[in-house]
């Protein structure tokens, strides 16, 4: 299998070459263009139970589309995410992560997808009651809207509500006001994310609550 | 007439330098800034051809009412072209053939290139994905803009594009509305509906993003509308 991500980190896109007998799984309507004797099958995802968790608790839909090449030669797809932004490709050897609702585009055929309870605070914090959790080995591919970060993190971070976009198993979350009552409330920031522990945390440059949060109040 | 583009892919912007007695037909609001002796008419229809039926067939499409025509006089000048949505932009030169271009795709034509809506009948309908095609044929340059980048692929035999991703493709595809892959129920269960199966050969333009899906990811966080 052959993959590129085009677009530069604005407009991120996956291209996908697929070998004959190969097979990729991308999120509901993430095909964007397609040879047309690729075969497609909508599958429950992870199972009717937690296919429908995902739908319910995550927002995320509750099927997910198995692109196969029962061809004799190389096939090409195209895989988008439904915002702008940068996507990343993770190469998972018998690990686990997690990813926030709505960030998972893709995974190669051998990538267990669950859904995972995250906690009450993750709620509140707006990243969701749920997580996606990815296990296994081989590739993922999630995205964001606007670009990504990624740190490293041994004791505490903080990041803004709604632009965690993944991390690693070591972490977890608290929340916490962002300074003082005062600067929380005055500053813009109002609750932040504290992600205590030790691994890598992946932060989205924008947040697509903060922009529906500044059209809001100019909708007539 | 000279066309470039600045700030792609993100934030496009194309600048057109008109000669003298040259003219360009834009569609409504897309002008940034231009020089202060053009001439600006603006009108129901593309000039001598057609007429208010043809401007609102456009409107239905999803294009403005209007167009505008910028004609440089004795002096040549210059002319800036935006999109409301963030992308790329494309430069297309007709030598004859013909281009369906997707209709919220048109930015801006030379006067010398033809327009025409192109029904598609049935096949819009039950799409819902409101596909409205323009017929572009003549001789001149064409700008296309895109939500995000935009990718061309070369059809030999066929290739399926998802609705909300076209841009434009060559009037010597044929292409039918269908479903991706072998099941319907799995086009549908996954979210792909109805998808564009084009047959023949030629190149079909695709836009990267969906304006769709990311208005319906973004409208979830939106207040509704107080009556």
């Amino acid at each position: 299998m052959k993959t590129a991500i085009k677009g530069s980190d604005a407009f991120a896109y996956v291209e996908v070459e697929l070998a004959p007998g190969e097979k990729v799984i991308a999120e509901a309507d993430a095909m964007s263009s397609m040879a047309a004797d690729l075969d497609l099958q909508a599958k429950f995802n992870g199972g009717f139970f937690v296919a429908l968790m995902r739908k319910f608790l995550v927002g995320e839909t509750i099927f997910v589309n198995h692109f196969s090449n029962n061809t004799q030669g190389e096939r090409r797809l195209t895989l988008v995410q439904p915002t702008p932004g940068a996507v990343r490709c993770l190469e998972l050897n018998n690990e686990t992560f997690y990813l926030q609702p709505g960030a998972f585009l893709a995974c190669t055929g051998e990538v267990k997808l669950g859904v995972k309870f995250a906690g009450f605070i993750s709620w509140v914090a707006r990243e969701g009651l749920f997580r996606i959790v990815v296990s296994g080995t081989g590739k993922v591919w999630y995205g964001a809207y606007g670009a990504l970060l990624e740190r490293e993190i041994d004791g505490e971070y903080i990041v803004d509500t709604s632009h965690l976009v993944g991390y690693t198993p070591g972490i977890g979350l608290k929340l916490q006001l962002a300074g003082g009552i005062f600067s929380s409330m005055f500053g813009g920031e109002g609750l932040v994310t504290r992600v205590v522990g030790k691994g890598r945390i992946v932060i989205q440059t924008r947040s697509l609550s903060g922009l529906a949060s500044w059209i809001n109040p100019k909708l007539p | 007439m000279k066309i470039d583009f600045i700030h792609q892919p993100g934030n496009t912007a194309a600048r057109v330098v008109l000669a003298t007695g040259e003219t360009l037909t834009a569609e409504g609001g897309a002008m940034i800034a231009m020089s202060g002796h053009l001439h600006v008419e603006t009108t129901t229809h593309k000039k001598s051809s057609g007429g208010f039926i043809k401007a609102v067939k456009r409107m239905f499409a999803g294009e403005s009412l209007f167009l505008n025509h910028f004609t440089a006089g004795n002096e040549s000048g210059e002319l800036w072209l935006g999109s409301s949505l963030a992308g790329d932009m494309m430069r297309y030169e007709l030598d004859g053939e013909n281009l369906i271009v997707q209709a919220g795709s048109f930015v801006a034509c030379e006067h010398s290139v033809n327009m025409d809506m192109g029904w598609q009948g049935f096949k819009n309908l039950i799409s819902g994905e409101s596909m409205f095609w323009l017929r572009m044929s003549g001789r001149g340059q064409l700008i296309l803009n895109s939500f995000g980048a935009i990718y061309p692929v070369e059809v030999d035999g066929e290739y399926i594009v998802d609705t909300g991703h076209i841009v434009a493709f060559n009037e010597t595809l044929d292409f039918t509305l269908t479903k991706a892959g072998k099941s319907w129920l799995s086009s549908m269960l996954g979210g792909e509906g109805l998808v564009c199966k084009f047959k023949g050969r030629g190149t079909v333009w695709c836009q990267s993003h969906n304006p769709k899906s990311f208005g319906s990811s973004l409208t979830s966080g939106l207040k509704p509308r107080r009556a």
